[in-house]
């Protein structure tokens, strides 16, 4: 929350700069479809792919000026790395963060 | 075919290797920027490929890839002589001090951790394509003559086989000369080394000046030239070299404005493409040099292969 109670969304830092508009404008469009993605990698239990869009993600993402969601997908992969039994229990909640703040970017709704 | 001018205007050509579609257009749009032409590969195995189409001056390279990943490319890379001196910078998020060295060892000039900094990345690639640029020079100045900045001798063995071998295999006319300067010896014994070199560098001008395009004009040795002429049929191959000849029979020199120098050129030709070995080729056109001098020099002589060979003697 902000100091005027409104609840602030997650904004790329390059927002203003308009080489990048149309390509942060197609980024926010495509991440519903990411944030899909993630949530049906969970419920599948599917390490493989969640860990794949992760990577893609940390890589990404803050070229476009989201850093955070960045950094959450660099938590995630760790998380899936550091799991010994490709079980997903202990990235689960990693997982559902990175979805949260990329829900935030999409809609403008800042996660808790 | 004259050397290529040392500055070339054409935009850069990167290929970018990676399976994330963000990234692709993120660098689309600030490598496009900077006056690069940017070619993509969402996988290894397209990227091999996109590769040989497009003959890249640098590659961005990720290394965590569905199926063939980066260092396999990399290693494929580096097997392959068209390819093997690309500069390659790996960008990747795989960044264990392993993972850095495998890379610099397979090859890569470099290594950008993600998630990069676009300028860091841009003033990278500035630096591989110098890198590039300087190599390029030097692998062109081994196979440049440094007194006439014709093709040097070995440029022209390597390109004279491959010449042979596209007119054989797409029956196309080709013609070689062999090209020597008379009584050279007595110019340089006369008026001097310096006045001998300005001889040499009048003709390969002459050269540069007289030859089309898609002609090699090389110093072969000495004062002997070699003239390449792929899809050049005899009796045109003998029509340039008999103007050249007299062009050159009729320049005065600084040095010994007196005395006039003239060549000696043995040529042979053919309209189609012929099974010869490109050294008994050679060594047609090396003879009719010869015959050329022993008649009397100042002249051109021409063995016409295909498709009934025949000798005749001009000038």
């Amino acid at each position: 929350m902000d100091r005027t109670g409104h609840t602030q969304s997650l904004r790329s830092t390059l927002a203003d700069d308009p080489d990048y508009a149309a390509l942060i404008e197609t980024f926010i469009a495509e991440l519903p479809g990411r944030i899909a993605a993630i949530e049906a990698a969970v419920r599948g239990a599917d390490a493989g792919r969640l860990r794949t869009i992760a990577h893609q993600l940390k890589g990404a993402a803050p070229g476009y000026g989201f850093g955070p969601i960045g950094d959450a997908a660099a938590s995630l992969e760790a998380c899936i790395d550091a799991s010994a039994d490709g079980s997903l229990t202990r990235a689960t909640d990693s997982a559902m963060r990175l979805a949260a703040l990329c829900r935030s970017a999409a809609s403008g709704a800042k996660p808790a | 075919m004259n050397p290529p001018e040392p500055h070339d205007d054409a935009p850069s050509r990167v290929l970018v290797i990676d399976d994330c579609v963000d990234l692709h257009r993120l660098l689309k749009v600030r490598l496009s920027a900077e006056g690069h032409e940017l070619f993509e590969a969402l996988s290894g195995e397209s990227g091999l490929d996109r590769a040989r189409q497009v003959d890249p001056d640098v590659i961005l390279l990720d290394l965590e890839m569905p199926g063939l990943d980066g260092f396999e490319v990399l290693r494929k890379l580096k097997e392959e002589p068209h390819l093997q001196e690309v500069p390659v910078i790996v960008v990747s998020g795989q960044q264990a001090p392993s993972d850095k060295v495998t890379a610099f060892d397979l090859g890569a000039i470099d290594f950008v951790g993600k998630p990069f900094d676009m300028a860091e990345l841009r003033a990278r690639v500035r630096s591989a394509l110098r890198l590039n640029s300087l190599m390029k020079m030097l692998a062109q100045r081994a196979q440049l003559d440094g007194l006439t900045g014709l093709w040097n001798r070995s440029y022209f063995e390597l390109q004279w086989a491959n010449e042979a071998k596209r007119s054989r295999r797409h029956d196309n006319p080709l013609s070689l000369a062999i090209i020597d300067i008379d009584r050279f010896k007595e110019i340089n014994d006369a008026y001097g080394h310096p006045a001998g070199d300005a001889v040499i560098q009048g003709l390969a001008r002459l050269f540069q000046r007289e030859v089309r395009g898609s002609d090699i004009a090389c110093r072969y040795g000495g004062e002997e030239f070699a003239l390449v002429m792929p899809e050049t049929p005899p009796d045109s191959a003998l029509a340039l070299c008999e103007r050249i000849r007299e062009t050159f029979g009729q320049m005065t020199w600084a040095r010994h404005p007196a005395r006039k120098v003239t060549f000696s050129c043995g040529i042979a030709g053919s309209r189609v493409g012929v099974p010869i070995d490109p050294q008994d080729w050679l060594e047609i056109a090396d003879g009719n040099l010869y015959a050329a001098k022993r008649s009397g020099r100042n002249r051109s002589i021409l063995t016409d292969l295909t498709p009934e060979p025949g000798l005749r003697r001009v000038g």
